[in-house]
């Protein structure tokens, strides 16, 4: 295509970078949206599922059977009063929640929703996840230590041991998978799982997908991990003191990492956006519907997972919670990782 | 730990249970009732909104100023008072029922001995002021008429008029031989039988006559 002549002045590279560039922001502009839009439904495909399975209807009174309630509940939150602790430290306080908000969506960037839908196709995708899980408590901390709140600081503080002792399992369940694919790019990780005939890493790899789902619930702070914001103890945790639109920022973090993490889960494990070839083989008609109508499932499937075990689990004691991430989970990632190295190697 | 609960704890047995439970639970009819679009079904024996039965006979309330309502109120919330007219004759001058405080126990309606006080079925009084949940002896009777308005039937019976495990033998002659109250006539008022409209129509005039005394007496006395 010859840009040139549309900018004139400009050489062809120039034009053809910022063609690019403009593609790219609307590329990051509609992942974006279609994110935010999947954080406020799945508000409301919470509240219904723990509803229904708590006998409830869940929210049925705003737009039918509650489909508005998302937005009225932001609506409520924009308009509150925010209030910023006379004693806290200000800055830090009204950082926090860009911080925890602006670590997770980043790592919506790396992520493939579909075939050739990435925003950043980066050879250190899987790296660059923990990275930015990681820098997500950061938020969470900071949170915690400039409210000067002892709920808040408590909070941060379980948060933060929380997420470096499962950061750690997190991180080896998915050696196996890096092993597996030979890559820690996630597009490669999926075109690896389409060499075989189950089409998923999940089968060879079921213990580590186990692992990688409970460490996933702790890093997100999810029941039964939820003692960051155990309501019971420490009122709402990290986030005690904050109202409003920061209330939201949080909140709106807490509901992508989870999103990211099913992503994450659906991507290594369940083969992204693709199907087990030899489910395209016995119903070939499969193969015309869209990866991302796959993709997305896959996610939803996990959000419920995440819903469900929020229904029924309830949370775990602080030395329960921390023997269990160092005493069980991380010998036995590490043991899988050992088992996958010898059964890569024999075979 | 045996081999047995080592295998539960590594395939979650537990756990997969629960979740079997809270899946089929989710799947199971919700017990919610949606309030101002559905409403409960009231059984008989609910202690809602209170009301003075409306005497068929007089159009007026049957209290007869015993106190024993006053008394046995464990919130007392009841006061009354007793008034003489110009013949000396005792009347009922005052009755207010706090609704607020009330517990709705129900013991006024179950000590009653002329059945006079009830708590009716509604249940929907809701305001924005106290002074509305403020029942005083017209608004009690005026309740009792909304009520009634709502009744299909052309009776109307309070199981507290006579409590269960209490002998019928010690209860009032009056309470004995109470039967249900008709409600229907109270409708057509205005035209009874040809006798008695004088009487009733003397008594309903004497009786604001008497708060419009009262009212200005208080508004003396204020003064």
């Amino acid at each position: 295509m010859d840009t040139s002549s549309f900018y004139g002045i400009m050489d062809a590279g120039t034009a053809d970078f910022l063609l690019r560039m403009v593609l790219m922001l609307i590329k990051i502009a509609v992942v974006i949206v279609v994110a935010m839009l999947h954080v406020a439904y799945s508000t409301w495909f919470e509240r219904k599922i723990i509803g229904h399975m708590q006998i409830r209807l869940g929210p049925m009174r705003v737009g039918p059977h509650g489909l508005l309630q998302p937005f009225a509940d932001f609506i409520k939150l924009f308009f509150k009063e925010d209030i910023i602790p006379s004693a806290g430290d200000r800055l830090v306080f009204q950082a926090a929640p860009m911080i925890a908000l602006f670590a997770t969506v980043s790592a919506l960037a790396v992520i493939p929703f579909f075939d050739d839908f990435v925003i950043a196709n980066v050879n250190v995708g899987l790296l660059y996840l923990f990275a930015m899980s990681s820098l997500s408590a950061y938020g969470i901390i900071l949170a915690g230590w400039s409210s000067n709140s002892k709920y808040a600081f408590l909070g941060g503080l379980r948060s933060s041991a929380q997420v470096i002792s499962y950061e750690i399992a997190l991180a080896l369940s998915l050696v196996g998978v890096m092993m597996l694919s030979g890559s820690l790019n996630l597009v490669e990780i999926v075109e690896a799982q389409q060499k075989h005939w189950y089409g998923m890493f999940a089968v060879i790899q079921f213990p580590a997908y186990i692992l990688f789902l409970i460490c996933a619930f702790a890093e997100t702070n999810r029941t039964p991990f939820d003692l960051p914001e155990a309501e019971s103890e420490l009122v709402a945790g990290y986030f005690v003191e904050y109202s409003g639109m920061r209330f939201a920022l949080f909140f709106l973090g807490e509901y992508i990492a989870m999103i990211i993490m099913s992503c994450i889960a659906v991507t290594c494990f369940l083969g992204g956006w693709t199907l087990p070839p030899i489910v395209i083989q016995a119903l070939p008609f499969l193969a015309l519907v869209p990866g991302i109508v796959w993709f997305l499932l896959k996610v939803y499937c996990h959000l419920f997972l995440y819903y469900w075990i929020r229904a029924t689990v309830p949370r775990f004691r602080y030395d329960h919670l921390m023997s269990l991430g160092w005493k069980i989970l991380i010998p036995i990632s590490l043991a899988n990782i050992v088992i996958t190295s010898i059964a890569k190697y024999a075979f | 730990m045996t081999i047995k609960k080592f295998i539960n704890t590594v395939l979650f047995v537990e756990i997969l249970k629960g979740m079997a439970l809270t899946f089929k639970m989710m799947l199971s009819k919700p017990v919610t009732i949606q309030y101002p679009d559905e409403k409960r079904k009231i059984y008989p024996g609910f202690r809602g909104k209170h009301a003075f039965v409306r005497d068929p006979k007089t159009g007026r309330q049957k209290c007869i100023m015993c106190m024993k309502c006053v008394n046995i109120c464990p919130s007392q919330c009841i006061s009354l008072k007793k008034g003489r007219d110009e013949n000396n004759k005792p009347f009922l001058e005052q009755y207010d029922i706090e609704a607020l405080r009330c517990i709705y126990c129900g013991y006024c309606v179950e000590v009653c001995p002329v059945c006079a006080l009830v708590l009716t079925e509604s249940y929907e009084y809701c305001a924005y002021t106290k002074e509305e949940i403020y029942f005083d002896k017209n608004k009690l009777l005026t309740n009792w008429d909304d009520y009634v308005a709502t009744l299909s039937g052309d009776v109307y019976w309070n199981k507290f008029w006579r409590p269960d495990g209490v002998d019928i033998s010690k209860m009032p002659k009056s309470k004995r031989e109470q039967g249900p109250v008709p409600i229907r006539p109270i409708a057509v008022q205005p035209a009874p039988t040809p006798e008695k409209p004088p009487v009733a129509a003397a008594e309903k005039a004497a009786d604001p006559a008497v708060k419009a005394e009262e009212k200005t007496e208080a508004k003396k006395e204020g003064e």
